[in-house]
């Protein structure tokens, strides 16, 4: 599980978060809602070591990652698909999804079945499965976020970070996404996701926090959050 | 026109040392998008070095062992001139910095081997050999198939093995890779050991031809650069395919016009491809869909 205590990040002097504690117990799904610029991405890229925090802690398992540098993060076992998908351009869909599952080929991790995964993620997305051998920077917007979902999987991570994985797509690929999640969550994958469709997610989560402008402003049980009427009024009321 | 071939023969022999080297500039810059000025440097201290460890060994044992000096070279190269300029985010610091440790090179090169040139002794026969009235040195056929086979090892590594992937991958995207549990600061002080390794290797396949001594890598390294240039910063083919055209260049304008005019080509043929395809004659920009 991971659990995040009083963060504060910048970029350069400019504060963006000021003290976020938050917390995704194993085997849940916790969602983080708020509108453009609160600082998601941002909490994202502090706690997988894409930035350094300025301040506060953050621990995976009940080890302290703060300041690590982002490959130690990943070989703790926390796999994060960035916003913007992130592919590599000039590699193919295998390979890609191979890198997504290097430190378990390097010793970093324990190798469990690098071979029988791989096979489990092109059963669960089967565009990829056509696609193996393409270069990943030819592939469409909705098959790179495929890619990037199943990339990040192949780390068999104990803590998955979703940013925005239905940015850009059409509506029927945005509910095959969220069909996604639901069958990751069904099989017991630990989730922080971040989406811009607040109301789906509050439907997959368990427990969502709201950010705003780099406070956490409210938090509770999804079902909660879903029913507070200034939560209903700010991030509800436009999305679908 | 059996004069015209003999040039092309032996214009290939030279294309394919500056393919070789501008091949080492590429390595670093896929990865770091930063360059070793000091490359011509590597060669030169590479084929030194081998040419002290010949007095005690065959070349072809040296080669591992220069091989290895090579990929050292290259880690303390990035370690002390390119490492505190990319920490520093200097942008253009690393241009200053890997110049500097190149005239320090050659100034240690100086004290320890002298400033005369010195003779590389040939590992093969010294008498050309004929083909169809062709005179080929049996070491320039030696330098093309050995180039070769270092930029090919390269590249297949680079395809088939993890750890090659891993390499393609933090030139693709750094943070992604880093994501990944790449170490990319460790991929990128292993671009520069692989690069001053080729340079190193470049250094005693050329020695033999060439006379050896602390001033051969200053043009070499920087034709090598204009192949670079000319054939696009993050194209194999393009090193191959530039280095020979200038490598050809040179031999026919040294025959057909004189020796004084050799490196004119070559910077015609930087400056018009800088005019015409600034990214190189088979530079690609790579496909990025948002
Ligand atoms: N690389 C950067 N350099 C400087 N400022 C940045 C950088 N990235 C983000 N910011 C700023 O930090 C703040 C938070 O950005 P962040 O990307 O975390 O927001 P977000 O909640 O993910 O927004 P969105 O919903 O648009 O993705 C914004 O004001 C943004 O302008
Ligand atoms: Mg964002």
């Amino acid at each position: 599980m991971l659990e995040i205590q009083n963060l504060h990040a910048a970029y350069g002097k400019v504060e963006v978060l000021h003290g976020i504690s938050l917390e995704v117990p194993k085997g849940k799904v916790v969602t983080l809602i708020g509108s453009n610029g609160a600082g998601k991405t941002t909490t994202m890229r502090a706690i997988s070591g894409m930035i350094k925090p300025a301040s506060g802690r953050l621990s995976l398992n009940g080890i302290d990652i703060t300041g690590m540098s982002s490959n130690k993060i990943a070989r703790s076992g926390l796999a994060h698909s960035p916003e913007g998908r992130r592919v590599f351009a000039t590699l193919s869909v295998t390979d890609n999804l191979l890198l997504g599952a290097f430190p378990r080929l390097t010793f970093g991790r324990p190798r469990g079945d690098v071979e029988g995964d791989l096979k489990r993620i092109f059963d669960l997305f089967p565009r990829l499965k056509e696609r193996e051998n393409q270069l990943a920077g030819t592939l469409s917007g909705g098959e790179q976020q495929m890619l990037a979902m199943g990339r990040a999987l192949m780390l068999n991570p104990d803590v998955l970070l979703l940013d925005e994985p239905s940015m850009g797509l059409a509506p029927l690929l945005v509910e095959e996404v969220f069909r996604i999640i639901r069958e990751l969550k069904s099989r017991g994958i630990t989730m922080l996701l971040v989406e811009q469709f607040a109301a789906a997610a509050l439907n997959v989560a368990d427990y969502g926090y709201v950010l705003e402008n780099g406070h956490i402003s409210v938090h509770g049980p999804a079902e909660q959050l879903k029913n507070d009427p200034a939560v209903r009024e700010a991030y509800l009321g436009a999305a679908h | 026109m059996e004069i015209l071939a003999q040039l092309i023969v032996s214009g290939i022999a030279l294309g394919m040392i500056y393919a070789v080297i501008a091949f080492g500039y590429q390595l670093t810059f896929a990865t770091s998008s930063t360059l070793n000025f000091g490359q011509g440097e590597a060669l030169m201290l590479g084929a030194l070095v081998g040419l002290s460890l010949v007095g005690y060994m065959n070349y072809w044992l040296m080669i591992p062992l220069v091989l290895i000096f090579g990929a050292m070279q290259g880690v303390f190269v990035e370690r002390v001139a390119v490492l505190p300029a990319l920490k520093t985010k200097s942008e253009f610091g690393w241009i200053m910095t890997t110049i500097s440790l190149a005239i320090i090179f050659k100034n240690v090169a100086e004290n320890i081997w002298g400033r005369d040139d010195l003779t590389f002794p040939s590992p093969l026969p010294t008498s050309p050999l004929q083909f169809f009235g062709i005179r080929v040195l049996p070491m320039e056929i030696l330098v093309v198939f050995g180039a070769l086979a270092i930029m090919l090892a390269v590249e297949i590594f680079n395809r088939k093995s993890i750890y090659g992937k891993a390499v393609v991958a933090t030139s693709n995207d750094r943070d992604a890779a880093g994501l990944m549990g790449i170490n990319t600061g460790m991929v990128i002080t292993f671009s520069y050991a692989l690069s001053s390794m080729t340079a190193a290797f470049a250094g005693v396949l050329v020695a033999p031809l060439t006379l050896t001594g602390a001033t051969m890598g200053v043009v070499l390294g920087l034709k090598a650069f204009a192949v670079a240039i000319i054939g696009g910063l993050n194209s194999g083919m393009g090193v191959i395919v530039g280095g020979l055209l200038l490598g050809i260049a040179e031999t026919t304008t040294g025959y057909y016009i004189s020796t004084g005019y050799k490196d004119v080509p070559g910077l015609f043929l930087l400056l018009l491809v800088l005019a015409i395809k600034p990214a190189g004659m088979f530079g690609k920009s790579v496909i990025k869909k948002v």
